[in-house]
Parts: structure tokens; C-alpha cells; sequence
């Protein structure tokens, strides 16, 4: 039975911007639907007009029809019922998605007091049983608590709880795992897979991960600039991608996936590099850097940490120790990965090394130079910036909205050296050169570049005045794959050109094991292993690299296997 | 217990900001040129021998800390000593005051309260188009009027063209001072009303914006619950924060409202102390007007862990 059936919608805004433009597509019961795109290519406006939820004064056209009724222009009383009682949505960001200033059980028992009319004891035994239903320990205390009390994880459970308290046939997930950890994501999507089997819903999953939608999914829809690019059975989707962009797409989905033979995937940019880097074997914890410093800085490791710690003490509070003992090298050339989850130590770690926190213990060299002591007059930030430049995660926010992209540059130029104004110019049109942009970008300001300009724009600024380390904290998280897949190759490319050395933070694996030879994995601040990525995702040692690498989706097409695995691991975890 | 422990730590401070401020209040009086035994002997060429005795007479023959611990002691007793011009207790000549401004204020905020919150409500839930774009207009030019422009405006219309409301005095009994009140507190409200107003407005439209409004909207409630539940109840803060810093305003601009209505209220008073150096007038309504706005403003920071639940964890959560 067909649930939702969107048919030709198209959505134009009072500016004459057409944001959808003829979208087909349907859910049945019982059935998930991944709607797949990249940003701003109309999938949640797509989602949200199901349940009548469209920007300002926009003109639409076509029909959505769900459960049978006619969404587009129905009249308010029509679409409150909807909202109440056939579909409900899950949104990206549980943080932003719950009032702040409300209780759980206020959240919870919102919309059955004031529209079912139910009483507060009836509102209240459903909200228990609800939060039980995915999985949260102390459901009675929970109603009391505030948003703030919560993980991340602890409160999109609240919030899938919260879109069950209508008893939808049809349910929305925008993105619902985006902003969370991978392990994490993992225990959301299990409980969101149990309560679909338990209650016969359909589901229209919308994420940016193709991987995710390949291993949840029955059937995907692929759009691209308010269009369907291509649709049909999941597993067809992404073995033989039909559509030009849907290749594209594919091609640039970085995998975990090692020594299998990739599906129309291009060759990583970590295999091209490891033929032709030395080999930079990660020397045994011990041997650091031996005995004495190096003579020669050109001799010893380009970056070395030795027993780095950081603890940040809170008054009241426990004491947080965000790294402790964190001993990591990179050979000249080299790209070491940090991988971990939010709250891992590997943000503090970078920190410490780019001298914008102070080591509580431990030692860093640079290039055989001493660089452990955060600066603190004008000159030792100066010499410390030569040493070592960062990307940071968000260029929206990194890059001064008032000034153009090449004064940004230029003004790191003028910084370190004395050029004139003219070789200023031209070294910044080099550098943009490197990085891809052209002569027009540098006269652009932020705004009207695109998230993937802006961070190369933030490399190049970095690359300036040719730093001895490059470190990149999550430097490609908030960019859509395929925009990820071309800094990266810029990345890739400079690394090639020119031997620069990377440190390269992330919670991504699949980035991760593009990037770089060498990967460490941080849990709780502390290195739990380290090794040749390859190696490392192969034949994991730890327990929770094994738990990482498992959490991550995978296009399995043996649904019930990984769900079955996931909950397993999530439950250890939770134990753990 | 711990909200015992940081009520308690808010009244330490309030009473150590108090006692700060007394130093202050007492002190500047010998900053300020003009000596006020020659006040006092006005008119007269008085003998060496009357200065010394009047000296004496008002204790400014002391040592000024001595001086200050006198004054202080009977402050908290609510003796804040003789008003020189007056040759009466300074609380005798307040108490007389001291209702008509209250009442003032009072009435005053009233109006604030109900035209400014709603001006900026209407405004923000009609973002960009004509009622938001009116209201903002609106409140700019009302913005723009000072207090005294705004009470001549207002007698010109509505005492001497339409006779509908009195010019001048505070009149008898309860409900003809509030009928007397009401052309003085629209001049004292309308430079306040803005301010609330626009603060209104900004804190809602960023409150409309956010993600949490749209899920309770896509969870079928009416869009007037959610305005109610959600939209205005986390838009109070910043607006309580900006009445906080309002009292203090509204007390001393009643000044300019009572000089041009003939009000005999604690403002004029304060006005005219200043000018005949009569400073324990002075002293006792400076600290009366510090006084009302350390307590709002302790009180609204008392209340904020029911506010912002957030504000309770302390800083550290997110």
C-alpha cells in the first residue's frame, strides 16, 4: 500500500529560485525510502513539504498525496491532522531540535496533552513506555531533566520517541545521524530499524551518505539541484550507477572498505601517495627519537610529540583529562591521521601542537625544533606559525567575512616576509593556482564563495609562507563528499608536488584512510593503537578500533547481518 | 541546596554593591564645590561664633568617616537626617514625594510592558512585510522624541485641545491620581517602549528561527501554542535583562515628566536638592534609586535558573 506518493512537485520561491523541480517518488509500509543529495540539492524541502511544511510565500505544483490525502494547499485543520496522526519527522540536530528551556517529559507529553487531550497521568505513561522503546535507562527520571543533561546520542532518542507519540504510519529522518558519532549513529539507526519492523511504518531516510542509505535502505532516490537524478532498488543504485551524477557521486564516497575491488571508486589519494613516499613506518612507542636530538633537522622525524598531556580543571567539576601521554612522529613527507569521537582529545592534541593550548606535560619538536611552549610574545607566535599552520574545521567561520580571499592570503604574506606589494600579488595568485582558484577568486569575499573555495582558500592561506607541518582538524567534515573529494585531491596533490607534512584530524575513517599512511585512534585522550592504516583497518587490534571500523556503514545488502552486529556492539559499548 | 547556597552569594553581593555604593554617595559630596553651611546662612554675614554653632549643629564639624558612620546608622534606621532647604526630616520630605513618582513608574511600566511587548510580538511574527516595517518605523520616530517634547505634545492635544485628560498636578484620592498619572507616564513610557519593543522583536525573530520551532510546528501544534510555548517563553531573558537596566532609567527621567506635568514627585525633588546643595535630599534619593535597582536586578538574576534552566548548570553546558 503506497503511503506517501509525491508526484511532479515542483517549488518556486518569490524570487523566481526554483528550489524542486519535478519530483517523483513514493513510500509504501513497511518500506524505507533514502532520498540521497548533496546540500542545497532540495531533499529536505522535499521532506518537509510531506507534512506542509514550505518556505514563506512559495508557490508549489504537483501533488503529494499521503495516506491517501492531498497535502499541497490542504486547508490548516487538514494539515495539523497530518502532522498529529499520519507522519512525523525526526530532524538532524537533536540539540537545536528540542527547546532548551522545556523538560523531556514537557517535550514528550507536549503534543498529547494540548492536541489528543489526553490527561497528564495518560501523557506521562505513554511518554515512559515510548522512551523505553528506544532504549533510555531511567525513563522516569529523564522526564524531569533538561536537553542539557544529555548526550547527543541520548537525546535523538528522545526525539525519535518524541515522533512516535503520534503513532505515525509514515516517518521522516532528516539526516538524523549526521551530527553524531559513528558508534553512536550506529545505536540510532538499530533503534530506528526495530521500531520500523515493530510498528509497519514507511520510512524516507534523507542523508548525504551514501553509504548509510546503501545499508539501510530498500530503494534510494538521488537528487541533485531540486531534481531526481536516478531512483530505483538500492543495491542497483550503487553497484551500477545509471546517472552521470549518481557516478560521480559513488566515485567520490570515500570507503573503508580495504583491498577489494572498487566500484567505479577512483584511485585514493593514499595509494597514489605511498608509491611514491618513502616508507614511514611508524617507529615502536619507545625509540621516539632516540637518543639525543638530531644534528641535522632535516634528519629526524618532521613532527615529534613525546609524552604530550592536557587537563583541563573545571571548578566544581571533575577534572577533565582531554590528552594524556600522547606520543606521535611524522616523517618528513609524511600524513598521520588522529582518528576519534567527539570528546577524544584529538582537537586538544592539535591544539597543543599549532601552540593555541599549553601542555600540562610532554614535548613537541618541530623540524628538530623545540615547540612545546605555547607562545606568548609577538616573536615566539610568529616563529611558532612558521613552523606549523592550521585548516581549521569550518570555513564559513575561519575566514574574515569582510576581506577578500586574496587579501586573506596576502595579509599572512606581509606577516612573515617582507615582500613587496606586487611579488605579494603574485605569490598569492600561485598559491591559489595550487589550490585550484584562479585570478578572480582572489578578489571574492567568503560570502560568495562556495564551502569547498572557502576551505581552499583557508589551505592556501595556511600553505603561505610554507610551514613545516600542516595540520588539518577535521578540515573536510562540514563539506559535501564531493567537495570533500576535491580538497582532498588538492591536498593530495600539494603532499606530491612539494613533500609537505600533514597531520590529519578526523572522525572519519573512510577520509582518514584517503589521506594518510599512518593512522593513530584516540579514545578517552589516550592512544589506544597506532599503525599503517591499511593494516589498521584490515586487521584492527583494539577492541574499540574494531568497534569504530564495525560502526561505520557499510553497503552490505545483508540488511538484518549489520543491524544485528550494530546493536551487539552498541550494547558492549553502552556496558563498557 | 545549591540554589540556597547561590541565592544567598547573589544577596552578599547585592548588599556589598550597596555598600560600595554609600561610599560613593556620601563621599562625592566633598568633591562638590559649594560649601553647605554657607548655604544654610544665606543672606546673613554670620559671626564666626554662628558658623561654628551651626557647624556643629549638623555634625560637619566631625571627622568625615565619623561623619559617614552617622549618616550610615541612621540610614538603616530610615533617617537619612534635615533637609537643608526644607528645615525638615529628609524622610518626612520624601515620604510627601515619594508616592506620586512610584505611582509614576509604575503606570509607566504597565504601558511598557503591555505596548512594548506586544509591538515587538506583532512585529516579529510579521517579519518583512508591512505591520513589521510600520511597527519598526513607529518605534524609531516614537524613539526619537525626547520626554519633555513627548509632555508638551501631549498637553497641547489631549489637556488644552481636547480637554480630556488634566495638565497639571497629581490630583486626591486613588482613582483621580491615576487619572491624573495617565498623560505623565505616556510621556515617560514612550522612549522606554521602544527599547523594550525592539528588544522584543530581535529576541523572537531569533527564537522563530530556530530549529526547535519548526519540530514542535511539524509535530501538529497550532501555530499559537507554539508561539506561546516556545517562540516568546525563550525570548523573556534577554528581554527581563533590559527591564532590569530600565528602572534606574525610568526613575530619573521622571525628572523631566513631573518638571512638565507639575508634579511634586521624588524627581523635581532631586532636580531642585541639586541646585540649593541641600545634599542629605540628594544622598537619600541617589541611594534610594541605586537601592531599587540593585534589588530588580538581584531579583531577576535570582530568578534565572527558572528562566534558562541552562544557566543553572553554569557554564559549562551547552
Amino acid at each position: 500500500m503506497t503511503l506517501l506518493d509525491i508526484s511532479g512537485l515542483t517549488l518556486d520561491l518569490p524570487n523566481g529560485n526554483r528550489l524542486l523541480d519535478g519530483i517523483s517518488l513514493d513510500v509504501s509500509a513497511g518500506e524505507t525510502v533514502g532520498l540521497v543529495g548533496e546540500s542545497g540539492s532540495g531533499k529536505s524541502v522535499t521532506a518537509r513539504s510531506v507534512l506542509g511544511l514550505l518556505p514563506d510565500r512559495a508557490t508549489t505544483g504537483g501533488s503529494v498525496r499521503l495516506d491517501g490525502r492531498e497535502v499541497l494547499g490542504a486547508p490548516m485543520g487538514e494539515l495539523l491532522d497530518l502532522r498529529r496522526h499520519r507522519a512525523s519527522m525526526i530532524f538532524q540536530d537533536p540539540r537545536a531540535g528540542i527547546n532548551p528551556m522545556r523538560t523531556i517529559g514537557d517535550h514528550m507529553t507536549e503534543t498529547l496533552r494540548l492536541c489528543e487531550g489526553k490527561s497528564t497521568a495518560e501523557a506521562r505513561a505513554r511518554a515512559i513506555e515510548l522512551l523505553h522503546a528506544v532504549r533510555l535507562p531511567r525513563p522516569e527520571d529523564h522526564l524531569r531533566q533538561y536537553p542539557h543533561e544529555f548526550s547527543g546520542g541520548m537525546l535523538q532518542r528522545v526525539m525519535i520517541a518524541g515522533a512516535l507519540t503520534s503513532s505515525p504510519r509514515l516517518l521522516i529522518c532528516d539526516e538524523p545521524t549526521t551530527a553524531l558519532d559513528v558508534t553512536t549513529q550506529a545505536e540510532i539507526i538499530t533503534v530506528l530499524a526495530e521500531q520500523r519492523a515493530s510498528r509497519d511504518m514507511g520510512m524516507l531516510f534523507i542523508t548525504h551518505d551514501l553509504n548509510l542509505a546503501a545499508s539501510l535502505c530498500d530503494r534510494v532516490v538521488v537528487m541533485s539541484g531540486g531534481r531526481v537524478e536516478e531512483h530505483g532498488d538500492a543495491r542497483r543504485v550503487f553497484r551500477e550507477p545509471r546517472a552521470e551524477y549518481t557516478k560521480r557521486l559513488v566515485a567520490a564516497t570515500p570507503t573503508i572498505a580495504v583491498g577489494e575491488a572498487s566500484v567505479g571508486r577512483a584511485v585514493s589519494a593514499g595509494e597514489r601517495i605511498e608509491t611514491s613516499a618513502p616508507d614511514t613506518r611508524l617507529p615502536s612507542a619507545q625509540s621516539r627519537y632516540g637518543a639525543g636530538a638530531p644534528t641535522r633537522p632535516a634528519a629526524g622525524p618532521m613532527l615529534a610529540t613525546l609524552g604530550l598531556s592536557k587537563t583541563y580543571h573545571r571548578r566544581g567539576k571533575e577534572p577533565v583529562r582531554a590528552v594524556a601521554d600522547a606520543s606521535i612522529e611524522i616523517a618528513r613527507g609524511g600524513a598521520l591521521g588522529v582518528v576519534g569521537e567527539s570528546g577524544s582529545g584529538k582537537s586538544t592534541l592539535a591544539r597543543m601542537i599549532v601552540g593555541l593550548e599549553q601542555a600540562d606535560a610532554g614535548d613537541i619538536r618541530i623540524a628538530g625544533r623545540e615547540r612545546t611552549a605555547a607562545p606568548r610574545t609577538r616573536d615566539e607566535r610568529l616563529a611558532h606559525a612558521r613552523s606549523v599552520q592550521m585548516v581549521f574545521q569550518d570555513p564559513y567561520l575561519s575566514l574574515d567575512p569582510r576581506i577578500t580571499a586574496g587579501r586573506a592570503i596576502e595579509d599572512a604574506l606581509r606577516l612573515h616576509t617582507r615582500l613587496a606589494s606586487a611579488e605579494a600579488r603574485t605569490r598569492v595568485l600561485e598559491l591559489l593556482d595550487l589550490v585550484g582558484l584562479a585570478e578572480q577568486h582572489a578578489n571574492a569575499r567568503p560570502r560568495t564563495l562556495s564551502g569547498g573555495q572557502r576551505q581552499r582558500v583557508a589551505i592556501a592561506r595556511a600553505l603561505a609562507i610554507a610551514p613545516d607541518v600542516l595540520v588539518m582538524d577535521e578540515a573536510t567534515s562540514a563539506l559535501d563528499v564531493s567537495v570533500q573529494a576535491q580538497v582532498l585531491d588538492v591536498v593530495a596533490e600539494i603532499r606530491r608536488e612539494r613533500g609537505l607534512t600533514v597531520l590529519f584530524i578526523s572522525h572519519d575513517l573512510a577520509v582518514v584512510r584517503r589521506v594518510c599512511e599512518e593512522t593513530v585512534v584516540m579514545k578517552d585522550g589516550e592512544i589506544v593503537e597506532r599503525g599503517r592504516t591499511v593494516r589498521l583497518l584490515d586487521a584492527p587490534e583494539h577492541p574499540y578500533t574494531r568497534l569504530l571500523i564495525d560502526s561505520v556503514p557499510r553497503p552490505d545488502w545483508d540488511l538484518d547481518a549489520v543491524m544485528a552486529e550494530a546493536s551487539i556492539d552498541a550494547l558492549s559499548a553502552t556496558q563498557g | 541546596m545549591t540554589a540556597v547556597r547561590r541565592i544567598a552569594g547573589k544577596l552578599g553581593a547585592l548588599l556589598l554593591t550597596l555598600f560600595l555604593a554609600s561610599l560613593l554617595v556620601f563621599f562625592s559630596r566633598f568633591i562638590v564645590p559649594g560649601d553647605p553651611v554657607s548655604f544654610l546662612l544665606r543672606g546673613r554675614t554670620p559671626s564666626p561664633d554662628a558658623v561654628a554653632a551651626v557647624t556643629a549643629q549638623y555634625g560637619l564639624d566631625l571627622p568625615p568617616w565619623q561623619q559617614y558612620l552617622n549618616w550610615l546608622f541612621g540610614a538603616l534606621q530610615g533617617d537619612f537626617g534635615r533637609s537643608l532647604q526644607y528645615r525638615q526630616d529628609v524622610s518626612t520630605v520624601l515620604g510627601e514625594r515619594l508616592p506620586v513618582t512610584l505611582g509614576l513608574v509604575v503606570m509607566a511600566g504597565l504601558l511598557i510592558a503591555v505596548i512594548g511587548l506586544s509591538a515587538g510580538a506583532v512585529a516579529a511574527l510579521n517579519r518583512g512585510r508591512i505591520a513589521d516595517r510600520a511597527t519598526l518605523v513607529g518605534l524609531t520616530v516614537l524613539g526619537a522624541v525626547p520626554s519633555f517634547v513627548g509632555s508638551i505634545v501631549l498637553i497641547a492635544v489631549f489637556s488644552v485641545q481636547l480637554r480630556w485628560f488634566p495638565s497639571f498636578g497629581s490630583g486626591e484620592g486613588f482613582l483621580d491620581t491615576i487619572y491624573h498619572l495617565v498623560l505623565p507616564s505616556i510621556a515617560l513610557a514612550i522612549v522606554f517602549v521602544v527599547l523594550v519593543g525592539k528588544v522584543t522583536r530581535s529576541s523572537m525573530v531569533e527564537q522563530l528561527g530556530r530549529e526547535h520551532v519548526e519540530v514542535a510546528m511539524s509535530r501538529g501544534l497550532k501555530r499559537a501554542t507554539v508561539i506561546r510555548r516556545h517562540v516568546f517563553r525563550n525570548a523573556i531573558r534577554p528581554i527581563l535583562t533590559v527591564a532590569g537596566v530600565l528602572v534606574a532609567g525610568l526613575l530619573v527621567s521622571s525628572a523631566i515628566v513631573e518638571a512638565a506635568f507639575g508634579l511634586s514627585g521624588m524627581g523635581s525633588l532631586l532636580v531642585q536638592s541639586v541646585d540649593r546643595l541641600d545634599f542629605p535630599v540628594v544622598q537619600a534619593i541617589v541611594m534610594f534609586v541605586v537601592t531599587a535597582f540593585v534589588v530588580v536586578n538581584a531579583i531577576i538574576d535570582i530568578l534565572e535558573p527558572w528562566i534558562d534552566p541552562r544557566s543553572a548548570a553554569g557554564a559549562g553546558a551547552r
